[in-house]
């Protein structure tokens, strides 16, 4: 392959991938882009329902006071084929997640990425229907 | 190797690079029968892709990729996309929602052409009509246009909000098309009717093929009136009697849908809709996206179970006014 034809191919990629992705409610609507979170915490319960999870988390604050939070994952439908259950995540699990605050200012953020403590990705689950990877996890090869 | 040996087999090269990555079948596939003596279609399958609904700028005038550029396109998608979202500014972040590992798009190119739109041949959706831009410059009076536009939706009310993030539907041709997850639908046969299961929203399809005609025009229904009729091996369904309540790419009530079915070997359909509004478009165009047998069962969507978006939305918008002089 000459080295034209991987830049135009990485070129057309380029242009595919600029398209938002849309889930099935706006996102930009319901959280904040001007107020991004990272959140540590352990897990409380994982809401397994349509139209998407909801992961609720306890998360210490500097205090020692304890602030629940509820974080917006994917569909069961998608996560299930991945390879997960509800159980795949129990209670007292650490989490680390980074996402953006509800407008609406409660204790919501969407779960932009979901990592363990150690920076392994949750839900790695199988590979075999191409879970996309983005190098964040130091095991992804 | 001598240097013109090496100029041969670069040109070589070249030219297989630029033929169509997976060549068509010309022999045609004789799909298997239902005891009634139909072509079988059932099954279950999904449409996802990464092929571009609308061919993109840089492959202007070209139908195919080559087989670098699939594999350049499936590499990154393999890899999210390829871009972690913040480089664009954390409006674009919130909006692409969460890493990639939390959707289902696909990372396969199920199709080498540029485009999913194959009608006009240039790949892309035709101009609106005058009478089009004009509705949509009138956004808001009319019940499709307050719900389901694509751009400028309000937070009102949840009527403001698309009928899509309503968990209703996503009317038609959008419950055919792909999207970001549970692209998977399930055809089932009997004599008469084919079903067309959905799994993004639920609900099934249930089309006649018994020679029925449309119902009469005053009835209007979210997902049209579909009659389908056999036309060799390819199943061919013809849907009016839309509602003003969905809104496909600007047009509603007088959408015409032509879809066209045909298996084109055991593992796959060869979908195409196209679609008619002389409201609308200035001409009528075609999509075509490959349906691939998964041999997955589908799963439940109750949408509706815990749309805490919808709230979230709403009660955002509230919060908002109270900063706003």
């Amino acid at each position: 392959m000459s080295r034209c034809r991987i830049t135009a191919g990485v070129a057309v990629a380029a242009t595919l991938f600029s398209w938002p992705a849309l889930a099935h409610h706006s996102f930009s609507a319901e959280f904040d882009s001007n107020k991004p979170v990272e959140l540590k915490g352990t897990v409380v319960k994982v809401e397994w329902i349509n139209p998407h999870t909801w992961i609720h988390i306890d998360v210490k604050q500097p205090d020692g006071s304890v602030q629940r939070w509820m974080i917006e994952g994917g569909t069961p439908n998608t996560l299930l084929r991945r390879g997960l259950t509800r159980e795949s995540l129990p209670a007292g699990t650490e989490v680390v997640v980074d996402g953006y605050r509800a407008k609406n200012g409660t204790n919501r953020a969407n779960g932009r990425d979901v990592t363990f403590p150690d920076g392994k990705k949750l839900f790695m689950g199988s590979s075999g229907i191409g879970a996309p990877q983005d190098g964040k996890d130091p095991t992804e090869k | 190797m001598k240097p013109l040996s090496i100029a041969v087999a670069l040109v070589v090269l070249a030219t297989a690079g630029s033929a169509p990555a997976a060549a068509q079948d010309s022999r045609k596939f004789s799909p298997p029968r239902t005891p009634w003596g139909e072509p079988d279609l059932q099954g279950t399958y999904s449409n996802r892709t990464i092929t571009p609904f609308e061919r993109p700028a840089n492959v202007n005038g070209r139908e195919y990729f080559t087989k670098e550029e699939v594999a350049a396109l499936e590499s990154r998608a393999q890899q999210g996309g390829g871009d972690d979202g913040r480089s664009k500014g954390t409006r674009q972040d919130v909006e692409r929602a969460y890493n990639d590992f939390w959707w289902d798009r696909g990372t396969k190119v199920t199709t080498p052409r540029t485009s999913l739109v194959v009608e006009p041949s240039d790949g892309r959706v035709p101009a609106q009509t005058e009478a089009a831009k004009a509705r949509a410059a009138d956004e808001g009076k009319r019940p499709a246009f307050r719900g389901a536009g694509a751009t400028g939706r309000g937070t009102d009310t949840w009527l403001d909000r698309s009928t899509f993030e309503r968990c209703i539907t996503r009317g038609m041709p959008g419950a055919m098309s792909p999207t970001a997850y549970n692209n998977n639908y399930r055809f089932v046969q009997g004599p008469g009717f084919v079903a067309i299961q959905i799994e993004m929203l639920g609900g099934a399809r249930v089309i006649p093929t018994d020679g029925r005609t449309h119902v009469r025009s005053t009835i209007r229904q979210w997902m049209g009136d579909s009659v389908g009729r056999w036309e060799g091996d390819t199943l061919v369904v013809d849907t009016t009697n839309f509602t003003d309540k969905v809104l496909y790419r600007g047009a509603a009530e007088n959408l015409h849908l032509v879809e066209r079915f045909t298996r084109v070997g055991p593992g796959e359909i060869d979908y195409r809709v196209t679609i008619e509004d002389p409201t609308t478009f200035s001409k009528p165009w075609t999509v075509a996206i490959p349906y691939v047998n998964t041999g997955e069962d589908l799963f439940e969507y109750a949408c509706h179970e815990g749309n805490y978006g919808m709230e979230g939305i709403l009660s955002g918008a509230r919060e908002e006014e109270k900063t706003k002089p």
